[in-house]
């Protein structure tokens, strides 16, 4: 070894010590190579697993809009306060040293504490900061705020390097009052937050559905790796649930340095959130908004019912109401004992959405398929008239059926209008409940529609496979229960979007639309737009002149004198209708009635069809038949101030409107007084 | 130092230690300021301590070092001195009472000892070599050593005291102690040692022979990876034996994370995380734990830099043993060597967990006034035995 060999050849002793040294050089090398090259992947990783924590931050959700580019749901910012801990530092150890240990000191004669008493003490001091800038703040905003003594050690214990949040939303003035009063306390700043917001409240409720927190992260391993995971939410109900994953974009992640006492030290974004895709709906505001208020109108919020606004031409869903109904922000904060009683009353149901959820029995107003059927099966000529007794008496021991047309003489037409239960009864019996059912089937009756946002009900009817499973409970069918179906009562039930439906194949010649709720989905960052087109489901198989019939006769029960639903005619627009009230009994007592009008207009070249269900209302003609009316108003106002509902562009981005909205309350004053509202 | 041989003077001054010393004041500048997190008065101070270091040795220069010799008992009984007046009048950091306070400056007799004792082994060591068999002249040697031992171990300082047995051992034998005694010393060394260790982790409480400190117990425990949950304890004992292993373990695993994380690079000067937040003890990141920020801050390649500094250090003072004059200056020069180096394996090796945490200086490199200077008047004797090496 060149070194040792410099030395003298007879040092023994020295050359001796010289290997010693070098081993023992060898020995700091290797294990510097050991720790700093072999292993610094490991020691790199302990160091990021004490001082890193990953935070998740949720995405700003993407808006729904409504056709027009309206928000239905969109994003306010919320000023909250928080409390930066790290900043309280210097104040944590002033606190301690001059006052808590001071005062401690004076108690006791020695002076002196264990380590034990001095963190209890230091523990003191925090707190007592803690509730100092609470009340700083709190009289600074004028607002009351409770020092929680606990959630403050808790947070220190668990969050230390997150912000404590102290008030949420400051409004205007409070702002204002920060500012002024409360920005040079230490630790103490403001932060803005994107909190989702419905600007029109209840509007479109059912469809827009709501958020809850989420806490899917707890079952979810992949998100074992936060440490912290910021305030998110979920859409658990209507468009916010169903289109949720388009709708929350994408969480960033930001990686918080912390100190060894856990204090924030510096945080960077490791992935920046990806804004949520916004969702645009075949929903037009205006008509949405009339329908809500025509509906309330009867009976307030006590209402319980349906609207379905449908696009004859391609089943866009223009309005889609229930009754009543629930505000989606009130699912973000923390609901009031009453908020949640009133969201689960028995008989109210707020949360179901009663227009594809709601079974109800037709009525009247399935005299539409009857007819059709008795049409189609040549057993009815439309023309000739017979004589009714102003009921339909049951064979044997059978109560005879009420009619609520007198007796007289009726062809098909006035049997329409008039809504003889004793004509179509007559009629009904002669086609048979076979071809009664197969006629509502060809129109989607009892099936779903495909409402995209599930939820839907099949409904009822009396096909081949319900009556096994009524013969096998020993109920076999009879001529009366035909008699029943034929005037929509007994074993038949429908819900409010497959009226819609069936109306609208009666209005567009047979075209049996798939109700479409959605236009498209906006593209964000690497995602495209996604536009859903238009779907015909199928046609039904009726010649063409049969609907004419019956479409001449929906027009007749509104224009002419003795139509159930005159109250729905509306100058300057052809409205075509049918009326229906069902009884609902339990036995043979009469508990509830269900009211319904089905209607298209224009007559001439139909767009809109129109449902309106009431439960417990007085007719179809007198509670429901207004509704329509003014829903068709609120129509023709649009139409008549050159606004129609926008037209699907084809095009799949949802158009954020370029000019200025109109704000909720604006939209709703406009439209009280009956004029249109410049968007 | 072939050089010297064709020169018609041969050289002064050992250029090698001289510029490996002056690099390492650099870096020890530079990692006194990084671990301080740019406390400048800090660095400030370790510049005046190292100037008033390098004015000293310089000094000792024009005095040759047989000179100094004749004051080695001076020094000696004068370092005893204070190391009893340490116990009386000094002022303790973290229970270890070790400074003796000037006012303005406090001294820490210890390090002066280390030198003071070199010098007197040295002086007592240098007598004709058949006189070093006599078992009275080796007992007396190692008395020598052993007097201000138990007075630094008394204070408590086990590092520094530590550090004196192995100049003492590699004194005798390069001085000519019989190997066959150097091995009875050391096996009778190991064997006390042994029962030492087996005492703390083993023994139980009450039958403990020798009183260690608790802390120096735990750290022992630590090294050993012993479990500090006593056999029968409770649930609540054992929370707190947890917490105490983890709290009394902290400091060697995050010195160890330091140097780890530190790769192959390093993550910068003044870059390095460990030391910034707080992980590293703050009272310790500037002095005993200096080497964990360099390492983390400069990699693989800083900290072997900084060991191939000391290696050229330890190597031009075994050269200078090696042509010093007399067996004098050949001890004087062993015996800083020896010191420098039980100084520089136990600081890295405690940084990168070979041996347990003592607290004693990294030399050039930890912040400290009475370290810098001492080490800095270590290297001016090497240099004066140098100098001197010729009789003429």
């Amino acid at each position: 070894m060149l070194i040792v060999d410099q030395l003298r050849r007879d040092d023994a002793r020295l050359r001796v010590v010289a290997v010693v040294v070098l081993v023992g050089i060898a020995i700091l090398t290797a294990g510097l190579w050991r720790l700093q090259v072999m292993a610094a992947g490991r020691y790199t990783r302990s160091e990021e697993a004490q001082s890193v924590r990953l935070v998740r931050v949720p995405a700003v959700r993407g808006k729904i809009l409504d056709r027009n580019g309206f928000a239905l749901a969109e994003n306010r910012p919320s000023y909250d306060v928080n409390l930066y801990l790290e900043e309280l530092r210097p104040s944590f150890v002033h606190e301690y040293t001059n006052r808590v240990l001071r005062e401690a000191r004076a108690q006791r004669e020695s002076g002196k504490f264990t380590l034990a008493e001095r963190l209890q003490l230091q523990e003191q001091a925090r707190l007592n900061v803690y509730s100092n800038t609470i009340m700083t703040v709190s009289s600074g905003l004028g607002v009351p705020l409770s020092v929680s003594q606990d959630g403050f050690l808790r947070h220190y214990r668990q969050a230390l390097a997150l912000p404590l949040p102290i008030v949420d939303n400051l409004d205007s003035s409070q702002m204002a009052l920060f500012f002024e009063r409360c920005r040079g306390v230490p630790g103490i700043d403001l932060e803005v937050q994107a909190v989702r917001s419905y600007p029109f409240g209840r509007l479109a409720g059912h469809v827009l559905g709501h958020l809850q927190r989420s806490d899917e992260a707890d079952n979810d391993p992949d998100l074992l790796i936060f440490r912290y995971r910021l305030k998110d939410y979920q859409g658990v109900a209507g468009v916010e649930s169903k289109f949720d994953e388009a709708l929350r974009g994408r969480a960033g992640v930001k990686a918080l340095r912390v100190n060894s006492q856990g204090y924030r030290h510096e945080e960077w974004y490791l992935h920046p959130t990806e804004l949520g895709r916004d969702v645009q709906l075949t929903i037009d505001v205006p008509i949405q908004l009339a329908s809500e208020r025509a509906l309330s109108r009867i009976a307030g919020s006590a209402t319980r019912g349906a609207v379905v606004v449908m696009d004859v031409r391609n089943g866009d869903l223009l309005a889609l109401v229930s009754a009543p109904a629930f505000d989606p922000n009130s699912f973000l904060g923390r609901m009031s004992p009453e908020e949640f009683q009133e969201l689960n009353d028995g008989k109210l149901r707020p949360q179901m959405n009663r227009a594809v959820s709601g079974a109800y029995a037709p009525g009247s107003i399935f005299k539409v398929i009857v007819g059709l059927a008795a049409l189609e099966a040549g057993v009815m000529d439309p023309l000739e008239s017979h004589e009714y007794l102003g009921y339909w008496p049951m064979g044997g021991r059978s109560p005879p059926i009420k009619d609520t047309a007198p007796a007289g003489f009726y062809d098909f037409k006035r049997a329409f209008k008039r809504s003889s239960n004793a004509y179509f009864i007559d009629h009904g019996i002669k086609v048979g409940r076979e071809r009664i059912v197969a006629v509502a089937q060809q129109f989607g009756l009892g099936e779903k529609n495909g409402y995209p946002l599930g939820t839907e009900v099949r409904g009822f009817l009396p096909d081949a496979e319900n009556l096994e499973r009524l013969r096998a409970r020993g109920d076999p069918w009879t001529e009366g229960d035909t008699a029943l179906l034929s005037i929509g009562q007994g074993a038949v039930a429908v819900t409010p979007l497959q009226m819609a439906v069936m109306t609208a194949a009666v209005a567009n010649g047979g075209k049996v639309l798939e109700p479409r709720l959605v236009l498209g989905i906006g593209g964000q960052g690497d995602e495209k737009p996604q536009s859903f087109a238009p779907q015909i489901r199928s046609e039904v198989g009726i010649q063409a002149r049969h609907l004419q019939r019956v479409r001449e006769a929906m027009l007749a029960d509104v224009e002419e004198d003795e139509g159930t639903g005159r109250e729905a005619a509306l100058p300057g627009m052809r409205v075509c209708g049918k009326t229906g009230t069902a009884e609902v009994k339990q036995g043979r007592v009469l508990v509830d009635k269900i009211t319904w009008f089905v209607a298209f207009a224009p007559f001439e070249s139909p767009r809109y069809a129109v449902v309106v269900v009431v439960e417990s209302g007085g007719s179809g003609g007198r509670t429901c038949a207004p509704v329509a009316r003014q829903i068709f108003q609120a129509i023709q106002q649009r139409e008549g101030a050159g606004r129609p509902p926008a037209e699907d562009q084809g095009t799949a981005a949802p158009r954020s409107a370029s000019k200025p909205l109109p704000t909720p309350a604006g939209l709703y004053a406009g439209l009280a007084a009956g004029r249109e509202v410049s968007p | 130092m072939k050089g010297a041989e064709f020169s018609l003077r041969p050289a002064r001054v050992a250029w090698a230690l001289l510029g490996a010393a002056f690099l390492l004041m650099a870096v020890g500048l530079c990692f006194v300021h990084s671990s301080t997190l740019g406390d400048t008065s800090t660095t400030m101070k370790q510049v005046i301590w190292f100037g008033v270091g390098l004015t000293a040795a310089v000094l000792l220069c024009f005095v040759d070092y047989h000179v100094l010799a004749r004051w080695a008992w001076v020094g000696y009984w004068g370092s005893i001195v204070l190391l009893l007046a340490v116990m009386v009048f000094g002022v303790s950091r973290n229970g270890a009472r070790r400074w003796i306070d000037l006012g303005p400056l406090q001294l820490q007799p210890s390090e002066f000892a280390k030198l003071a004792v070199l010098f007197a082994l040295a002086q007592f060591l240098s007598r004709p070599i058949e006189e070093l068999r006599l078992t009275n002249v080796v007992f007396k040697s190692m008395a020598i050593v052993l007097l201000p031992f138990m007075l630094i171990l008394k204070e408590p300082d086990l590092g520094s005291s530590l550090v004196l047995l192995p100049m003492m051992l590699a004194m005798m034998f390069v001085a000519g102690v019989p190997a066959s005694i150097l091995a009875k010393i050391m096996g009778v060394g190991a064997v006390i040692g042994g029962l030492l260790v087996a005492d703390v982790l083993f023994a139980p409480e009450n039958w403990r022979l020798i009183k260690l400190k608790d802390y120096q117990r735990h750290r022992l425990m630590v090294y050993f990876g012993k479990d500090f949950v006593p056999a029968n304890a409770t649930p609540e004992q054992k929370a707190y034996y947890r917490e105490l292993q983890r709290h009394k373990g902290w400091n060697v695993q995050q010195a160890l994370i330091s140097v780890g994380s530190g790769g192959l690079a390093g993550k910068g000067w003044r870059q390095g995380t460990q030391n910034t937040l707080g992980y590293l003890p703050r009272l310790g990141a500037h002095n005993d734990f200096i080497f964990s920020v360099i390492a983390e801050e400069s990699g693989f390649i800083g900290s072997i830099t900084v060991v191939g500094l000391y290696t050229v250090i330890l190597f031009s003072g075994l050269m200078i043993a090696g042509q010093a004059r007399d067996r004098l200056g050949r001890l004087i020069a062993v015996g800083v060597i020896s010191l420098w180096f039980a100084h520089v394996f136990i600081n890295v090796g405690m940084n990168i967990g070979l041996v347990p945490v003592t607290g004693i200086p990294l030399p050039l490199l930890s912040y400290g006034g009475s370290a810098a200077v001492c080490a800095l008047l270590a290297l001016g004797i090497l240099q004066n035995v140098h100098l001197y090496r010729r009789s003429y």
